[in-house]
């Protein structure tokens, strides 16, 4: 399997160097060659689960956190917002 | 006997008989950090302040007469990925250099009363077997300081092991915490899925990470695991159950108990040493009472594909986050979202985690779903199916935590695959979602540790521990803590 | 131009008005603060976990119910993965493969005879909403504002079913008065709680549909039916000129009143769905679901249907009376006593009790009017005991009073007089007093009668029901 290192890496929002890309490609390979090993699995593949429910949340408000508490760890914040590269819009 | 050399369990007792205060037991803790920590490097950040202040809190509120937890007091080292309200939790990443996050993890919230001596170092978002890919530091193993401590939870071990803490927590997903238990001669326990909860454990893999304890001694990690146990409505993977009582220490009682040794695992791979030591394991249980059989486990080598893809799908999307937008790095002089995107991941992120957020990339895009992602979901069910026919048969799954003793640091950097194959006991359990716990059980010619692992049915931890303390009781406890040189 | 017939489809994203966000206990509010209601899991930090409201499972089965769908009581989510600084986690925890609600279909009225058309409803699935981006020149970049984040939404796709902006148009109404009367969202254009995006493509009629084009952030009805024709103009003209239409994204800018390209189909977007390891599967009893089915009110477009078809409302009336849950209950109570004709509640419900609502500013449960009340003075007039001009004078009193219309009637001296004994001296009297105007009416103008009846009327202070007193007139003047 060869693998589009660029694409992934696009897609992944990573820039991959190009002295690197040859280094990921081949060791992506290797561990998809790996996986290309398995069973062709005829049993079928059931994505729920209803032996365990899941419990759901009550609708009741609990207080949010301030302000400063969730902008705290942003590199950078101006009124009260977080700040990013001007979007188009 | 210094008091950073004790079980948490004597510490415990020493403290509500006022032998010992708090303080001191955290005082003792801190002077070996001092000691050896510049050898050893278990930790990313050592909170000493922080420490000495919880542990005269907990000293006063004893002196009042408070009735206080088993734990109360204790000095601790929690994994870095767990999050601890106003402490820096990095991940061991650059990505979260400077992360302190406004909240703790429900496990921290159930510790209160814990005296946290500081947060370990980690494979970098846990993706690791060696403790070697932290952005701060390697950590070494205390037992032979140019060897691994193994990973991801290297951090953890090896402080609980040089008696740099009494206690650890650390986390695992594929073998995080029996692996460097196991590397580190102590004991690790990796809970049923569900058991322990997620909330604040920042996800690699979220259907396969658990939080989990490390001790010096079986009955240590019962006391861990029983207060960090049970449901959470914060996070709606908990199990809502009857949890073991926490007052109830591990039997030691294996009489009748049916042990599975299931071949697949003392197979080719398996050093021949690391066979001995655990067969050797198995005949003391044996001697105690268990009964022991051999079984199948058909599946087990196409185990660790399907864990790679599968916990690789899950963090490419858990690591999606990390973006230099709300915490942690961001990259410099950025002209648009894109650059700012592209930049702040790759300057903030280290090799493997970018392997493996491509690979999960990789299998969840257009076109190879199928292929990988749902194949390897097929295989988790299957895998998941034969222990359940297995458990039918035996109380107890018995195996080798690794193939081998711990590798010497920078042997297998280059060769993920390599390092890859050192989880490959372990990785089983995760998928299919079962409790494990490495004991140790004796050394390898290199004189590092070797590790068993006891696998159970889903919630089975007690009968884990108690075969756990029934081949402690017969073969020595495993608290020596070793010169560290 | 018209020979070809235009292919529409909607997605609709409605905001739920439940207390909490669908993963946290955050207040659901619009219009606070920026970042004030939000906690670490609705800002996406590291080690949080997603929790799942059960209001927003209920409301989006209740939604399902009323269109009809069928019910997939087993569901679970998935994650939809993409980079946006509006969405924090960088993915979207929404449903992919297993919605919560699946095919249904929707009755629309189109016209004022009350043709319906039934349009296909594909699926509804629950998922969060994204946070917002302030762009402000005092500002180098933009801003992040996570108030949003996590607000619940339920996302409605319909099949291709609408052959016109005027059907896309009826649906979206539909569908906004259903979400209001089951009272599961509230519908606020202007606050952006529904949302659309428009699928459209052209054909010949009799071949096979077109390519189809998909656009983006519609927020108003009119914007909708602005962004349907100038797309479907737009590609008419491309066809006409010998081009092909390309499968692309687009997106409306309502104030330029025009389109612009997003991306083409070759940079689509790679979602990456999978299912939502957070969380686990989505179990709702049957019982439940059925209990959901059984509270639901009868929908308004139903009702709309009803009103006009049975009870021979006009169009216009039965919207009205169907837009308020309390009139058109109140409407229906009168109606029930069968003691007047609907169309003649219905004009006093909408016009002097809902004025006079309106000018005291209360609302009508908390005035003293009653189905029994409004329904005694409307058969007063219709039997031509009071005359429509003194219920003017009766309603008020009804609405504000404890007084009873009989009670009103006698004190204010609303009867009228329908003897023809009491007002034949009335009419013989003023035959007599104004014989010029006898002379006009019958030198062939007609309307001196109007005249004549005037001055009866004022004769009898008001009180005589002037159809009487035209037919007597009639009758003297032969
Ligand atoms: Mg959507
Ligand atoms: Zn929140």
């Amino acid at each position: 399997m060869k693998i589009d290192i660029q694409h992934i890496a696009k897609l992944a929002r990573l820039s991959i160097e190009e002295d690197k890309a040859a280094m990921f490609e081949k060791q992506m390979e290797d561990i998809v060659a790996m996986c290309e090993n398995l069973p062709e699995i005829t049993a079928g593949f059931d994505p729920v689960d209803p032996d365990h429910p899941m419990a759901l949340r009550r609708d009741e408000i609990t207080p949010s956190f301030p302000r400063e508490d969730i902008l705290k760890n942003a590199p950078h914040s101006q009124a009260g917002c977080v700040v990013v590269p001007r979007t188009v819009e | 006997m210094e008091l950073y050399e004790m079980t948490a369990s004597e510490l415990s007792r020493l403290m509500r008989d006022k032998a010992c205060s708090a303080e001191e037991a955290a005082k003792s803790v801190l002077g070996q950090i001092a000691r050896v920590e510049g050898k050893v490097g278990a930790y990313i950040t050592v909170t000493e302040e922080g420490a000495l202040q919880k542990a005269r809190e907990i000293d006063g509120r004893r002196a009042k007469g408070e009735e206080l937890s088993p734990l109360a007091g204790i000095p601790m080292a929690i994994k870095d990925n767990i999050c601890t309200k106003g402490v820096l939790t990095t991940c061991g990443s650059k990505m979260l250099h400077n992360f302190v996050p406004p909240y703790n993890a429900t496990v921290m919230e159930r510790l209160t009363d814990a005296v946290v001596v500081g947060k370990a170092n980690m494979d970098e978002f846990a993706m690791g077997s060696s403790c070697e890919t932290s952005y701060f530091h390697k950590t070494a193993n205390p037992h032979g300081l140019g060897y691994v401590p193994g990973g991801s939870s290297g951090g953890s071990a090896a402080a609980v092991a040089a008696g740099e803490a009494v206690l650890a927590l650390g986390s695992d997903t594929g073998g995080s915490i029996r692996l460097p238990a196991s590397y580190c001669g102590i004991v690790g326990l990796k809970p049923t899925y569900g058991a322990v909860s997620r909330y604040g454990l920042v996800a690699f893999a979220s259907s396969l990470d658990q939080i989990g304890p490390f001790g010096r001694s079986v009955d240590d990690v019962a006391m861990l695991y029983s207060a960090i146990c049970g449901g959470d409505p914060m996070d709606a993977t908990s199990a809502k159950r009857d949890y073991p009582d926490r007052d109830a220490a591990p039997s030691g009682d294996v009489k009748g108990l049916r042990i599975g040794l299931p071949k697949e695992y003392f197979g080719a791979g398996v050093e021949e040493e690391t066979r001995a030591a655990v067969m050797n394991a198995v005949s003391i249980l044996e001697k105690k009472g268990a009964v022991i059989k051999e079984i199948s486990l058909p599946s087990t080598g196409y185990a660790l594909s399907a864990y790679y893809m599968i916990s690789s799908a899950e963090a490419s999307s858990n690591l999606a986050r990390f973006d230099g937008v709300k915490y942690g790095y961001r990259a410099e002089g950025c002209e648009g979202l894109t650059e700012l995107y592209e930049k702040t991941r790759s300057e903030g992120f280290g090799d493997e985690v970018k392997r493996r957020i491509m690979l999960g990339t990789f299998v969840l895009s257009s076109g190879f779903y199928d292929a990988y992602y749902k194949r390897a979901k097929q295989l988790q069910q299957q895998i998941s199916a034969e222990f359940a026919a297995a458990f039918a048969g035996c109380d107890l799954i018995l195996t080798p935590t690794s193939p081998s003793t711990a590798f010497r640091m920078g042997e297998n950097l280059d060769d993920p695959l390599k390092m890859y194959a050192a989880d490959i006991c372990t990785v089983t359990v995760n998928i299919a979602g079962l409790p494990g716990l490495s004991v140790p059980c004796g050394r390898g010619a290199n004189n590092m540790p070797l590790g068993m692992q006891l696998i159970g049915p889903k919630f089975a931890e007690k009968t884990l521990l108690d075969a756990a303390k029934a081949y402690e009781n017969e073969a020595g406890s495993f608290r020596a803590i070793p010169e560290i040189q | 131009m018209n020979n070809y017939e235009i292919v529409v489809g909607l997605e609709v994203h409605a905001e739920l008005n439940t207390a909490t966000k669908i993963y946290c206990g955050c207040k659901n509010s619009f219009g606070s603060a920026v970042n004030s209601n939000c906690c670490p899991i609705c800002t996406g930090m590291p080690g949080t976990l997603p929790t799942l409201n059960e209001k927003v499972v209920e409301y989006a089965i209740k939604m399902g119910h009323a269109l009809n769908c069928e019910i997939h009581p087993i569901c679970k989510q998935d994650r939809k993965n993409y980079f946006y600084p509006d969405l924090p986690k960088a993915y979207q925890i929404s449903q992919f493969d297993i919605p919560l609600c699946g095919k249904g279909y929707l009755d629309v009225i189109l016209d004022d005879e009350g043709t319906t058309k039934r349009i296909g409803v594909t699926r509804i699935h629950i998922e969060e909403d994204a946070g917002k981006l302030i762009h402000d020149d005092s500002f180098e970049g933009s801003l992040v504002d996570f108030n949003r984040c996590g607000v619940p939404l339920i996302e409605i796709v319909s099949e291709p079913d609408m052959r016109s902006s005027a059907e896309a148009k009826a649906y979206l109404e539909t569908i906004k008065s259903i979400l209001q009367y089951i009272d599961i969202s509230d519908c606020k254009m202007q606050e952006g709680s529904i949302r659309c995006d428009i699928n459209v493509s052209v054909h010949k009629p009799g071949e096979p549909f077109g390519t189809r084009c998909e656009m983006k952030n519609v927020n108003s009805f009119s914007g909708a039916v602005r962004a349907i024709e100038y797309e479907a103009a737009r590609q008419i003209e491309v066809l006409e000129a010998g081009g092909v239409i390309h499968q692309e994204t687009r997106r409306w800018d309502d104030p330029a009143g025009k389109s612009v390209l997003l991306r083409s189909k070759e940079d689509a977007q790679d979602y990456r769905y999978f299912p939502e390891p957070d969380l686990l599967t989505i179990v709702v009893p049957e019982q439940k679901v059925k209990d959901l089915r059984d509270t639901l009110p009868e929908l308004p477009n139903h009702k709309t249907l009803r009103f006009m078809k049975e009870l021979e409302l006009p169009r216009f009336d039965a919207n009205l009376l169907v837009e308020s849950m309390e009139k058109g209950a109140f409407f229906e109570a009168c109606v029930e006593k069968g003691s007047c004709k609907p169309k003649n509640i219905s004009n006093w419900l909408l016009g002097d009790v809902t004025r006079l609502c309106n000018e005291k500013n209360i609302a009508l449960a908390d005035t003293r009017l009653t189905p029994e009340r409004l329904c005694e003075m409307i058969a007063m007039i219709e039997k031509g005991e009071i005359s429509g001009n003194a219920g003017k004078t009766v309603i008020e009193e009804i609405m504000f009073t404890e007084k009873t219309v009989a009670q009103v009637v006698k004190e204010k001296g609303l009867a009228q007089i329908s003897d023809t004994g009491a007002l034949d001296g009335i009419v013989q009297a003023v035959l007599a007093a104004n014989e010029k105007s006898v002379a006009d009416y019958k030198n062939g103008k007609t309307n001196a009668i109007g005249f004549l009846v005037g001055q009866c009327m004022r004769q009898s202070k008001g009180q005589g029901n002037p159809a009487l007193i035209k037919e007597l007139l009639l009758r003297y003047l032969g």
